[in-house]
Order: C-alpha cells, then structure tokens, then sequence
C-alpha cells in the first residue's frame, strides 16, 4: 500500500492571521485521486482542512488547485502519477494562485465571477424569436463547442501571467464565455462585443505565455479563444487610437511578469491592426507564442523588478 | 436579516429555472444555493433532454407521454406525465432560444435528437456528452442578465413557518462569513436535487444529499414514493461515476464474461436500450449468477469507431480514462449498476405546490409530482427540472400575487435560536464523527436496499437505521471555527441523509410487489389491485408513519410492461 505525505497549504482565518504549511501522512490504495485524498484527511485526520468540491468528476469546476505547483482539478489527478511525475513521495497541495484565501484551498472567486458578468455572457439575439429553434448548422454550432466546454474553474486565471500584473485584467475564462457568445451566429452584438473586450484590460493585454491552455482541464484554449476575438476585433475594424500608451502598457506587463523585456511580445500588442497588411504578420506572432519564448534577461529578485518597474515608469 | 417575496432554495436546473419564471412573471426572487449555481450536479448530466420535436422521425407528445406512463410502471400520474410531455417542446425551444449550443441535425440544422432508453422514437436533444453543463450554464446566464439575486455558499438549514403552519423563509449558514441567517419569503421554493449519496457507489455528487426533501420532512411535510431509488446500469467501479445511456443510444452494448449480449435474453427488443430498471437487474443477475468480471460487467464500444466517440462522447472517453484507467476506443469499460436518480421526493402537486403547507413549493429532483412513478426514463429528469421548475416559479409568483404569504413572519430570532442548537454541536468533543455514520448507512443501502431486495435483508437495514439514528443527535465536529465549516455541513447532511434512508427503507419495507425500480424477489410481481397508489412518509416523533394517495390516470390502462 503506498504511503504519501501530503503537504498543504493552510489558512484558518478564525484561529490565525498568517497563513502555513501542514503536513499529514496517509496510507492509501494505489487508485486515489487528490481529491479523495484531501476529503479522507478532513474525515480522519483534520476536520478543519478546507476544499470547495462537489462532482468528483472533473464538471462542476469547484475543485481547481495547484499540486506540486501546478494547476490541476484535484478530482482528476491520480496521486501516484503525480508521485511518478515529480520523483517523490511528498506532494504539495495548494490554492489555485491568483485569488485570495478564504480559508485553506478555498479561495474567494469573486473576482473571477466578476469578470465572467463583465463580458456580457448572454445570448442577444438580433429580432425576435421565431416560433420554433433559430436553425443552424452543425457546423456553425460546432464553431463555439469547445467554448462550450468550459466549466468556470479558474484554473487558466491560476497562472495567467497578464492577470498575475494586471488584477483588471479580463482574463481568459472570460474571453472564453466572450467568444462563445461573439463567435455564435444567432448572437446580434458581435461588433459592440469585439469593442468591449478590446478595450483596457482586454484582449490585447494578454501576454500570450499560453499558460491557460496549458492548464485548462478540459482542453478548452483560452487562448486561442482570445486569439479569435481579436480577429473578429479586427474583422469589425476595431482600431486603436492610443497605441503609444498601449505599447508602454504592454513594456510593464512584461516587466513585472517576468522581469524581462521581450521585444516580440511588444509586436501585437501595439501594431496588431495598424493596417491590414501588419494582421497576417501580427497573428504570426500571436501563433508563434505558442512555442515557449526564449527568456532574454530574467531579473530574480522582486526588489530587483520594482526597481525596473520605477525606471520603466519614469521614462514612458 | 433579508427578505423577498420568492426565495429558490437550489440553483440547479430546477431551481435557476423557477427563480428565471418567478423573476419574469414580476415577483422579487432570490436564489439561495449551498454551492455557486454552475456547479450544481445538474451539470453533470451528460445523455440528455427528451421532448417530441420530431426532428428525427415522426414523434408525437403522445408517444412521449406513453413512453413516460409505461417506464413508471404506471405509477407516475398521468395528468402530470402529459404536461410534461407537452410542455417539453416548448421549453426545449426556449432554452434554445436563450442560446443553449445543443447539437446540430446534420442536413436541416433542427437540434438533433438521439434514441435512449424506454422511448420509442429518438426524442433526446443533446450536446455532444455535456447536456446538462449546458443547459445548466444556459439558465445561468439568464440569471445573470436578469441580475437575480443569488446568495451563494449559504447552506440552508431550517425552513421557517408561522403560527398557523405557513412557510415563510429560510434559516441559512453563510459559509463564507461564518454567520447564520435568516432569510424572509412569502413562498420558498425547495430545488435541492437529489438524494443518491444515501448510497454508496452513487453517479450523484457529493452534494446530492436530498437536503430539501429533509427539510420539508422536519417540518412536517409528507414525502413521497421514498422506496423508488433508480440504479443505472453503467456507471464505473469503484468511483461510481456515470457513463451515459447516451453511450448504449449511440450503440454500444453490454457483454458478460462469455462476452455474450446477454441483454438478448432479458428483453430481446429494446436490448441494451430498455428501460433502466430491466438492464440494472439483468446486469445484477449476470454478476450475481457468476457471470461478470470482478462484480462488473463490459460496455462495449469500439465498434462505434473512433470517429464517432469523439464526436459523440468525447466526455465519456475522457472520464473512462481518468477514473477507470481505459479508453473506450481500444477496450471494453468495466461497468455496473449504481444508484442514480431518486424518484421520490416532496410531496407536490402539478403546480410543485405542497398541498400540506401553504407558501411551500418544491421542483427538480427533489420533488415528487409524479411524472417518473416506479422508474424515470432517461432525458426526463432534465425535462422535469426545466418543465416544472417553469410552473412553480409561476405558481409561487402567482401565490405571491394574489396577496398570500407572510414573510414578516421570519425574525431575525430563527437564525439566534439555530445558533443556539449549532452552538451545542460545535462545542462537544465526544461523540461519533460524521463520517462513522454515513459511509456505514451508504454501504448498507447499497447491499440491502439495493437492485434487488427481500423482506430479510429490509428489515436487517431497518436495525442499521434505527441504530444510526441514535447516534446522530451525539455527532461530533472538530472544526470549531465559523468560516467554511465544512465538518459542521457534513454533519448536518449526515442528519438528512438517515432521516432519507429511514423512509426509503419503511416504504420498502410495506411496498409487498416488485414495480419499477422497486424489485423484490420475495413479491417479483406487480400487484395493482393493492399497490397502485403512491406512498407519502411522515415524520412524527422521530418515526416514520405511512400512508398512501391515489395515482391518476387518464388515458392509459396499466398493462404488462416487456421491452
Ligand atoms: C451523472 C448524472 C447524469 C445524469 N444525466 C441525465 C441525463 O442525461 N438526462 C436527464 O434527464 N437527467 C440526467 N440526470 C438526472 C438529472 O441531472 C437531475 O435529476 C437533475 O439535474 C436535477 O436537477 P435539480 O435542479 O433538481 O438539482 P441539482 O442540479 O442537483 O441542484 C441542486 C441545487 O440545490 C442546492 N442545494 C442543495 N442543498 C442545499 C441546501 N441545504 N442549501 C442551499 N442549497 C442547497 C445545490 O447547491 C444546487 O444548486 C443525471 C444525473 C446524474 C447524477
Ligand atoms: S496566454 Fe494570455 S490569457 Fe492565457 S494565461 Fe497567458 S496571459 Fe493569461
Ligand atoms: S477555460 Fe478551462 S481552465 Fe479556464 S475556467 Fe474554463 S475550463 Fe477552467
């Protein structure tokens, strides 16, 4: 029978104001995902241990966390092949990042619900309605399924780099459920919707790290989402009049991500739609970041990247 | 403390659908949800929604209705049965119409429709595999455009009544803050879904803890046809968790350890697409008489191809591979019966009112109208959440409307009188864990009140019962804190969870005939002559006393029921 430790991420508002780590053993059957895992140290071990859950499988979004540092919903994780994966017996257990506790792995999603309204998630038909369903093709439906597919759990907000700088910042779940209502054909607000999300804190601000897709679950692509709605911002002829700010907007972000300038990634941000001619050139861009970039010069310390930040800011 | 003229306890399909009519038709509503409202086990609904649309071959809401009054073994109420019926394609179309992404016919662009179990025609709309997800994000965004208030993470934990009996509001735990409350309301509607976690494997979430069936229990209201749990026939071992009859729709098909179609020999019609009830049994047989592979039987469907399981249940692949280690693409799914859906629930009439207390309403799974009688038909539940959550939104709307409801009846008093009790709770430091008393209770559902069942194994669960009982009221907590206390909502759902099992049990106990889900092997047959009526389970004194209603009938004479 395998042994595990499992450590986690604690925050007991009621009994301390700082949060910690806690430790806890457990002997388990080799099939154990980390959710029962969690659920059987709160039944055996630690009543006080905290876990918003509900399915157990892997639809109802509630139980995204970060397990070795990375996201993943715990309901769909095996133990053992994390186990495998990192080489140790000793598996971490922590909140998604990104949003604050609430208590232990609950953290208050407010925030993210808040964006998902921001964007208008609901369907504005043009006319009335007619008597029986809108017809429509497979193929058109099959357009926004994998926006479909989406199940709110906030993993792609967890390590999205745009949204670790810029809490405003729309985010991809968001523009997910934009995409699924701007990209349906019975939808009538496909221009006001493009405006909307192309405004500050939108589609544009994201950095493309491509964290999102990689993390999502259920293999929704947020970022490709995001890519559609900027070419449907550009199909609508949505333009930019303050594209000096947004270059300066888009130096920041890199910085305090990273701590480094990526002279790439200042490309579609601020001449995505200049003309038409820059777009085929400016989706190049946005696909090729789909390939991990290459790092030009990582600052290490935060002290280090304020200080970037205070000459960043000083001379923009 | 808060008040509205409607609050809508659940925020599953029933619920958010209710508070959507309650909001249209111009009342003050508010959602009360223990879990934000996507993530209601409605969601987890994969196979479908049945309405005669047609789109597929000829169907008719008659069909429908006859398909509907058949599965239930001829116990749901056939006035009922033929509203739902009706009303389903109105109601498909609407939530087409608020944006719902169901699947594509290929050629018209009509919603496409797929066969599944007990119907005669295909009648199911879908969306791919994650027909529920949809639907339920579907009515969330109507909420969300309607700006209805939703008071999330608030577990309910009493409903309130005035001197002369009449429910008017809630008390509530705000997880989140710690606090309890108390929550006013003219008419509260009960939409808490579901009770299969009184068992164990179960397809349910964690959260389908029938809380609202509870609730109106202790408050004095009568439950009914408590004794009618549904198994379904695929789900996975050892989690339990469902593989849809939208599979076996698409054509896949059961074998046993000879890797024989032994549904060939149980109904040699409908085979893999009987009703629930008929495959659970027949799968249960096979394994019982030496026949399955480690306690399951196979779901075959690679001849479907890998094309169309992509298309069709890509869901399905993703979970077989996640929870039971196959991919249906290469290899047959262990699989077995497990419990799935509850027919029963809280007594109310087609209007989802309880005839035994005024400004009390309840729709979805945790109600009981009856459309679904002995045996639901899959594709109907997520029907009736949306149909009748629909008229009891109205009809609370209505009954708030013509002046009825006494909302400043609740005080701020109910909730301080709950924090007494709760304060008891929390401060033991003796007594037995939450988790001594359910997982003992689930599994001995599960092996004495399960798929088949006897006179000798219902009263050995009657004695598990009583014991269990007894130790509730010394269950212990060791969370002592106030914020997300879930410790203290395990418990408390471990209360309900017995209260449920109690009334499943006694009226299994008196129910002498095997009728839908209800198969005894002591009585194999139906008995219409004594038991074609509905049984109703009170609370009273901590005992369950029985009684019993009529069922309605209209057009259909009850005949013997093969697939
Ligand atoms: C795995 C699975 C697949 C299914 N597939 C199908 C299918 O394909 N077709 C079909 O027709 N049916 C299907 N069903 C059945 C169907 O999904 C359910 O019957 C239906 O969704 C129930 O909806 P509901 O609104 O009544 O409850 P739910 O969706 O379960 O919602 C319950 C709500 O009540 C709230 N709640 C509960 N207790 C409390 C409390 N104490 N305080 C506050 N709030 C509370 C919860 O937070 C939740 O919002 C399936 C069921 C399962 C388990
Ligand atoms: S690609 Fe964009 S949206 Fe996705 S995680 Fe990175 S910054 Fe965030
Ligand atoms: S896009 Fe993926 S990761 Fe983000 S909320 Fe949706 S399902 Fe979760």
């Amino acid at each position: 029978m395998p042994q595990t430790t499992f450590d986690i991420f604690r925050y007991q508002p009621d009994f301390a104001d700082e949060s910690y780590r806690q430790s806890y053993a457990l002997d388990h059957e080799p099939e154990l995902t980390i959710l029962d895992a969690v659920l059987r140290l709160q039944n055996e071990q630690d009543g006080t241990l905290a876990v918003r859950y509900s399915c157990r499988s892997a639809i109802c979004g509630s139980c995204a966390c970060r397990v070795n540092g990375k996201t993943v919903l715990a309901c769909m994780t095996q133990v053992e092949d994390v186990k495998k994966e990192f080489g140790s017996d000793t598996v971490q257990v922590d909140p998604i990042g990104n949003f604050a506790p609430i208590k232990d792995l609950v953290v208050d999603m407010d925030p993210f619900w808040e964006k998902f309204k921001s964007v208008k998630p609901f369907l504005v038909p043009d006319g009335p309605a007619p008597e029986k369903e809108r017809i429509v093709s497979k193929e058109a439906m099959q357009k926004i399924y994998n926006e479909s597919k989406c199940i709110l759990c906030a993993a792609c907000y967890s390590e999205c780099n745009s949204f670790a700088a810029d809490e405003e910042f729309v985010g991809p779940a968001a523009f997910v459920w934009g995409y699924r209502f701007a990209g349906d054909e019975r939808d009538g607000q496909r221009k006001a919707r493009a405006k909307l999300y192309s405004g500050q804190h939108g589609v544009w601000d994201c950095t493309r790290c491509m964290y999102c897709n990689e993390r999502c679950p259920k293999g929704v692509d947020p970022r490709d989402a995001i890519e559609k709605l900027g070419g449907i911002a550009f199909n609508e002829g949505i333009s930019w009049a303050d594209s000096g700010a947004r270059h300066a907007k888009a130096f920041l972000i890199s910085v305090r991500t990273g701590g480094k300038l990526n002279e790439t990634l200042l490309v579609p941000f601020t001449a995505p739609i200049q003309s038409q001619m820059d777009m085929p050139f400016a989706l190049r861009m946005l696909r090729k970041g789909k390939a991990p970039s290459p790092i030009p010069h990582r600052v290490k310390k935060r002290s280090e990247v304020n200080k970037l930040m205070k000459n960043v800011k000083e001379t923009i | 403390m808060h008040t509205h003229d409607v609050v809508v306890v659940g925020a599953g399909l029933a619920g958010m659908r209710a508070a959507i009519a309650a909001h249209e038709a111009g009342v003050d509503v508010a959602l009360v949800t223990k879990i934000h409202p996507v993530r209601s086990h409605s969601g987890a609904a994969q196979g479908g929604i049945n309405a005669a649309l047609g789109n597929e071959t000829e169907d008719s809401t008659d069909n429908h209705t006859f398909d509907t009054v058949k599965g239930s073994d001829y116990l749901g109420d056939q006035d009922a049965i033929e509203i739902l019926c009706g009303d389903a394609p109105g109601e498909i179309i609407q939530l087409e119409h608020w944006g719902a992404v169901f699947s594509r016919h290929e050629t018209t662009g009509k919603i496409a429709q797929r066969p599944f179990g007990g119907a005669g025609f295909p009648r199911t709309c879908y969306a791919a595999d994650l027909t529920g997800l949809v639907i339920l994000h579907t009515l969330y965004t109507v909420c969300v455009k309607y700006e209805i208030p939703c008071y999330e993470e608030y577990f309910v934990t009493e409903l309130i009544t005035d001197d002369d009996g009449a429910c008017c509001g809630v008390v509530a735990y705000d997880m989140v803050h710690g606090t309890i409350e108390t929550i006013g309301a003219k008419a509260v509607v009960l939409a808490t879904g579901g009770a299969g976690r009184v068992y164990a494997p179960s397809t349910n979430a964690h959260a389908s803890t029938g809380d609202g069936m509870s609730l109106a229990l202790r408050a004095g209201v009568p439950l009914k046809d408590m004794e009618f749990m549904q198994f379904h026939p695929t789900t996975l071992s050892p989690s339990g968790v469902l593989v849809t009859e939208g599979a076996r729709g698409e054509g896949g098909i059961l074998l046993n350890n000879q890797g024989e179609r032994f549904m060939s020999k149980y109904a040699p019609n409908k085979l893999e697409l009987a009703s629930r009830d008929v495959v659970s049994r027949s799968e249960a047989t096979e394994i019982l008489e030496g026949r399955g592979v480690n306690g399951c039987v196979m779901l075959d469907l690679r001849h479907l191809g890998k094309e169309k399981i992509m298309e069709r249940l890509p869901q399905i692949r993703e979970l077989a591979m996640a929870f039971a280690g196959v991919d249906p693409i290469e290899a047959p799914i262990p699989i077995r019966p497990g419990a799935h859906y509850h027919m029963g629930g809280v007594h109310v009439d087609s209007w989802g009112a309880a005839p035994h207390m005024s400004g009390l309403f309840a729709a979805g799974e945790c109600a009981c109208v009856s459309v679904h009688g002995a045996n639901r038909l899959g594709g109907n539940s997520l029907l009736e959440a949306v149909v009748f959550g629909a008229r009891t939104g109205d009809a609370a709307a209505r009954f708030v409307h013509d002046g009825n409801g006494n909302a400043g009846a609740a005080k701020p008093e109910h909730a301080l009188e709950y924090e007494k009790k709760l304060r008891g709770l929390l401060e033991r430091t003796q007594g037995t864990p939450q988790h001594e008393i359910r997982d003992p209770l689930a599994d001995m559902m599960q092996e004495k009140v399960g798929v088949f069942r006897n006179g000798d194994d219902l009263n050995a669960a009657r004695k598990v019962v009583d014991d269990l009982k007894e130790k509730v009221p010394t269950m212990v907590i060791s969370d002592k804190g106030r914020t997300f206390n879930q410790s203290l909502i395990h418990a408390i759902e471990t209360g309900f969870l017995v209260d449920l099992a109690d009334c499943m049990v006694e009226g299994a106990i008196a129910r002498t005939e095997s009728r839908g889900a209800h198969s005894r092997t002591d009585f194999p047959e139906r008995d219409d002559e004594k038991w074609m009526k509905h049984s109703l389970s009170y609370l009273e004194d901590g005992k369950v006393r029985l009684d019993y209603s009529e069922v309605t009938m209209t057009k259909f004479e009850p005949q013997v029921r093969t697939y």
